[in-house]
């Protein structure tokens, strides 16, 4: 059995790693990337605390994540296409209309 | 309802009338119904103010048959609160606050002034009937004047029935503000508009002692409410008495304001520039008696007997002085005047202070114990009262009859021949040898002025010589020489008041005319006699008000004894009147006579009389006068007229220059050291709150980069800072 606290750091590095590439990267398929990696990040999370409290419920909330991820990638994936229509490019660092 | 609450109605009824007017007039302003039979709102004002006299004399006649004046009656109620409060054991209790209401005071004094008010108030705007729907330029803006005018007159007929000097000080304004709004009522005419702008900032000097000095007498007693203020003015002897002493000031210098009294008194020779009626409305009728009545409900504070105050009698001392140096004043620039209307004015303000001259010595007397003395003053003082305010208006309606035959003479001729532009029909210059040419208006003037003058019999002269004699008995026998200044100021001012109505009356009606407008005047306007005829029968009666106890009848409920004034019948009374006392009181008595009616008089038609032009005739109690004067040896005042003091007089002793002078250094100078303030700190404050919120915005806006990138660094950072914090913390 993997101990706990291994399986929390494992997901503390790959919320760092996603939430850098979020932050660093420009190309928006890329950040939603590192957004899913953040979002597997905290379900590695949820696992660990499974182990550690004996219950299940980890688990479950492990799953709806998973099944809520998967819708987000296709709102966010429609959301480039739309926003392709619009700029022809998913360069977030291109598409600054909201600059105050 | 009791007959007595019934009176709650006289002040809304002009109220409700206001609003009528208003808006009919505005709705239809242009119809023939409105301009026919309404006379422009013109009916309306004279049926609610009939309707207003008429229930006047009928809660009068209730009151007085009763006897159950003095007691105020609580008619509505406001904002009736409850308070709690804790004792020294720990108990809340409830008790009822103080709460504002308005109910009506009705004793005798009250009723006196209502009366005064509601019949004068009647009668001009009959007289306004003719007087302003006769005149093309006044049309289309009538229902203004009509409007304006019954509020004024709601505002008098409160302000006398209030309960309270919260009330008396509301309705107060409401006069105030119809002052203003019927003096400017010419307001695309300059002078008017200015006239109107200056009473009113005048008056309002004086309200804002007036607002201190209630709110000094709110701090005192908790309440605002006569019955609660005079059921023991005192305190139990616990009052601060010169916290006392000094809202009695307050209160005065708002009289003085309103009354047009020394230093207050400019405003009301300018407020002329209003129209006739206006002119009698606020000068004999209803405005300047509110000072009056204001400084008469003071009474209470000083009848040390009953429960006021000890040791406030310089009050009295003030009041008195104001009143004789006004007095004196006031007649001084009434001789040099040209305008008909102005002469009137100053007799006005002159008359007036006599009446303050008598509350003064009222007051101080029975501040000092000396109770005959002060309700023979407060007595003769509310008389005089009453017989000044039905002469004066009667003589200002009467000056409203000349002005207005000279306006129409003046139209015909220049119909017939050019236009000789700009022609002055109030100045007297342009008058002379009216008497016969206006038989009843000259009747009714002569009637006015000689019961303003004091001429034996008629009704001024009981009054008058009734303040004079407090005076000088306040001076000889109570031992007030503080008081002998004004005393000799009073017989003074009878003699003067002798020679100024009867130079106004003699230059006005006697000799041949001086124009030729004067010779084409006549008596022809509808309405206009009516009036005069009523109030030249009133100041006939003088004598029987006399003598039926009048002075003891309009104190009663105020003054609690009456001791000197009661000597049985009425022709003890009338005969005491001139035998006063003792030497002395008949001495100043005769006096003042001799003064008031030959010396005064005489002087006048030496000066100003002069036989009427071949074949008229004055009407048949004056038909002597003009053959008289004529008789009398001519004397010719031209190097008195040029000398330095008539010039001073003319440029009225200086005081719009002083005024003038000192708002220009004083007012101006601080309102530009405000203004400075002004620019520099307050707007200052603003602007700089201005500058830096759009300094920091920009600072702010470097922030919205509009990437997603950075939004979510932002968030990302934020949420980092807040665990740390919770971390930190825990």
């Amino acid at each position: 059995m993997i101990p706990p606290i291994w399986v929390a750091t494992l997901g503390a590095a790959l919320f760092g790693i996603g939430l850098y590439g979020a932050i660093t990267r420009r190309n928006a398929i890329i950040v939603l990337m590192c957004v899913e990696v953040i979002l597997n990040a905290v379900n590695l999370n949820f696992v660990a605390a499974t182990q550690v409290h004996g219950n299940v419920d980890g688990w479950v909330l492990a799953i709806f994540a998973i099944a809520i991820a998967a819708a987000e990638v296709a709102i966010g994936l429609a959301i480039f296409l739309a926003l392709y229509a619009q700029h022809e490019t998913i360069n977030l660092d291109e598409v600054v209309t909201l600059n105050g | 309802m009791s007959v007595p609450e019934f009176a709650v109605f006289i002040p809304i009824i002009p109220m409700v009338a206001f609003g009528l007017i208003l808006i009919l007039g505005q709705l239809a302003g242009d119809s023939k119904w409105w301009r026919g039979p309404f006379k422009e709102g013109g009916s309306i004002a004279v049926i609610s103010l009939a309707a207003c006299l008429i229930l006047t004399v009928i809660v009068g006649l209730d009151v007085t048959k009763n006897d159950h004046g003095g007691e105020p009656t609580h008619i509505i109620e406001w904002l009736r609160t409850d308070e709690m409060s804790q004792a020294s054991d720990g108990t809340w209790s409830v008790h009822e606050a103080p709460a504002i209401s308005f109910g009506i005071q009705l004793d005798h004094t009250s009723l006196m002034l209502l009366f005064v008010a509601t019949f004068l108030c009647f009668l001009i705007s009959w007289f306004s009937l003719g007087y302003m729907n006769s005149d093309s330029i006044n049309e289309g803006r009538l229902h203004r004047f009509y409007a304006e005018f019954v509020l004024f007159a709601s505002g008098m007929f409160g302000m006398v029935l209030a309960d309270s000097f919260l009330w008396l000080f509301i309705f107060w304004e409401i006069m105030g503000l119809c002052s203003y709004l019927l003096i400017g009522f010419y307001f695309d005419r300059p002078s008017a508009a200015a006239a109107a702008k200056k009473a009113f900032l005048t008056t309002r000097v004086g309200d804002v002692f007036l607002l201190v000095g209630l709110l000094i007498l709110y701090g005192i007693y908790g309440s605002l409410d006569f019955a609660v203020i005079f059921a023991d003015p005192s305190l139990g002897g616990l009052i601060d008495v010169n916290l006392l002493r000094t809202a009695m000031i307050l209160l005065f210098v708002g009289a003085v304001g309103k009354s047009a009294q020394f230093p207050l008194h400019v405003w009301l020779p300018d407020a002329m520039e209003g129209p006739t009626p206006v002119s009698a409305l606020i000068h004999a009728a209803t405005m300047v008696n509110a000072g009056l009545y204001l400084v008469a409900r003071m009474y209470p504070f000083f009848d040390v007997a009953h429960g006021g105050v000890e040791g406030i009698s310089d009050v009295g001392l003030i009041i008195a002085w104001i009143g004789a140096i006004t007095a004196v004043m006031a007649a001084l620039l009434a001789f040099v005047q040209m305008d008909l209307k102005r002469v009137l004015a100053y007799s006005t303000m002159s008359q007036l202070a006599y009446i303050f001259l008598g509350l003064g010595v009222s007051l101080w007397a029975i501040n000092r114990g000396h109770e005959a003395l002060a309700a023979l003053a407060i007595g003769s003082a509310l008389f005089h009262l009453f017989n000044h305010a039905m002469a004066k208006g009667m003589l200002f309606m009467a000056s409203g009859s000349v002005i207005h035959e000279m306006h129409h003479a003046h139209h015909e001729i220049e119909h017939h021949s050019d236009g000789n532009g700009h022609f002055d029909a109030q100045s007297m210059e342009n008058m002379g040898g009216l008497a016969s040419r206006m038989p009843v208006t000259s009747l009714a003037m002569a009637i006015g002025s000689a019961s303003i003058i004091g001429l034996p019999l008629i009704g001024g002269f009981w009054s008058k010589e009734g303040i004079i004699g407090s005076v000088w008995r306040a001076v000889i026998e109570d031992g007030g020489f503080a008081l002998l200044v004004p005393a000799i100021l009073a017989i003074l001012t009878a003699a003067m008041t002798g020679f100024y109505m009867t130079r106004m009356w003699a230059m006005t009606f006697l000799g041949e005319p001086r124009t030729d407008v004067a010779k084409g005047v006549h008596e022809q306007t509808p309405w206009i006699r009516m009036p005069l005829v009523v109030l030249s029968i009133v100041s006939l009666l003088g004598i029987a008000l006399f003598a039926l106890g009048s002075e003891e009848w309009i104190t009663h409920g105020l003054v609690s004894s009456h001791e000197s004034g009661s000597h049985g019948g009425a022709g003890d009374r009338i005969l005491h009147a001139f035998t006063g006392d003792g030497l002395y009181t008949a001495g100043v008595t005769w006096v003042t006579i001799i003064l008031a009616t030959f010396f005064g008089p005489i002087w006048a038609l030496r000066i100003h009389g002069g036989a009427l032009d071949s074949g008229q005739k004055a009407s048949f109690p004056i038909r002597w006068l003009p053959g008289f004067s004529s008789g009398l040896p001519p004397y010719d005042p031209t190097h008195l007229a040029t000398s330095s003091f008539a010039d001073a007089l003319r440029r009225r002793l200086y005081f719009d220059e002083v005024y003038d002078a000192l708002i220009r250094k004083f007012v101006v100078g601080c309102a530009a050291i405000c203004a400075i303030f002004d620019r520099r700190a307050v707007d200052g404050v603003v602007k700089q709150v201005e500058s830096k919120s759009i300094a920091a915005s920009h600072w702010i806006r470097k922030f919205t980069t509009g990437s997603a990138r950075d939004y979510i660094a932002m968030a990302s950072i934020g949420i980092i800072s807040i665990f740390i914090i919770i971390g930190g913390s825990t």
